[in-house]
């Protein structure tokens, strides 16, 4: 089971609305590549790793994500707070606003809504590890994207702090995939 | 006036001085003992925090020279940051460990600061209120969980 902490992994307190920002950052939310399609990925790969590491690891990375899924959140809903309609419609949340007015819901960055279909599980372990490596990776790399696209140091203080958990995800998965083909004899890789 | 609980006064600041660093450096000092400094490969629970990453040989910074120093404004924000980056550090050493369960090292590191924290929670949620529904805090009327604000508040 889980317990909460009110509070969040890293403070947010955004002071500057940014539409354009909020609708990118949706990406990181429910895209392909998002802290959902992160967390989802990894609590449901769990069940079938072969050992007890595997088991630890993404379980607790899969917990960690969980945490960037609020994190994400609380900047989309700092960032359209307080939004017009005309100031959503001039920035390209027409849409949004007539599904879900100031609501969250996790979508794209292009309002496409978010599906299971964003990842896998396989019950092989070789192949689940080596898709956990790719999605880090691929959410680093957006995470690069969104950082381009601010200079707000409230933007880029969280964001900075994201990326660079992907980029510790991704070394603690390749160390859990190295020990795998080792233990596992695995040739050929 | 309302008088809840506000944890939300702090800023982050790029102007990354020497005098800045130090006084970060002297908080530090303070709260965490010198356990990590045997583990020269580790960043303090601070400045892991800063960056994302406890592990200096993993750090990879994008964009940003410095990270940006989260800068409490407040006493109570001065609390959650010291919890917050005791947190992260605990996160941070509970992947590691999941792979590396042999390191007696990080073991103990993460037993100090799990310690830490947990005085430190009971300091703040004395003063400021229940972060977790395991806290002696909520022993009061009226009912204290819900009070404002929560997290996602600005």
């Amino acid at each position: 089971m889980w317990k909460y902490e009110k509070k969040l992994e890293y403070p947010i307190n955004i002071k500057k609305k940014d539409l354009r920002m909020a609708k990118a950052l949706l990406e990181q939310y429910g895209g392909s590549n998002g802290e959902f399609a992160a967390s989802l990925r990894y609590l449901n790969q769990r069940y079938t790793m072969p050992d007890e590491k595997g088991y630890a690891l993404l379980n607790d990375i899969g917990t960690e994500e969980l945490a960037h899924v609020e994190m994400i959140a609380t900047m989309v809903t700092q960032l359209i707070k307080g939004a017009s309609v005309k100031e959503l419609m001039d920035n390209g949340l027409t849409a949004q606003y007539v599904q879900h007015d100031h609501a969250i819901f996790p979508t794209d960055a292009n309002g496409v809504p978010f599906t299971s279909a964003y990842f896998a599980t396989t019950g092989d372990w070789l192949a689940d590890l080596t898709e956990d490596m790719a999605a880090e990776q691929k959410a680093r790399a957006v995470y690069e994207h969104l950082m381009d696209l601010t200079d707000d140091p409230d933007l880029l203080a969280p964001l900075s702090f994201l990326r660079q958990r992907e980029v510790v995800h991704y070394e603690r998965f390749k160390e859990l995939r190295n020990y795998y083909l080792k233990k596992f004899n695995v040739k050929n890789i | 006036m309302n008088n809840y609980p506000d944890f939300r006064k702090f800023n982050y600041t790029d102007m990354y001085n020497k005098m800045n660093n130090l006084f970060n450096q002297n908080i530090d000092n303070n709260i965490y003992t010198e356990a990590y400094e045997d583990n020269n490969n580790l960043y303090d629970p601070y400045n892991g925090f800063i960056r994302g990453n406890l592990f200096k040989d993993l750090y990879d910074p994008y964009k940003i020279k410095v990270p940006y120093d989260v800068k409490p404004m407040n006493e109570q924000a001065s609390l959650l940051t010291d919890i917050d980056s005791l947190g992260f550090a605990m996160v941070d050493l509970n992947l590691y460990l999941d792979i590396y369960p042999d390191d007696n090292k990080a073991i103990n590191l993460f037993n100090q600061y799990r310690k830490q924290k947990e005085n430190l929670m009971q300091e703040y949620e004395s003063k400021y209120g229940p972060i977790s529904l395991n806290s002696e805090s909520l022993n009061k009327y009226p009912w204290a969980w819900d009070d404002m604000p929560w997290p996602w508040d600005n």
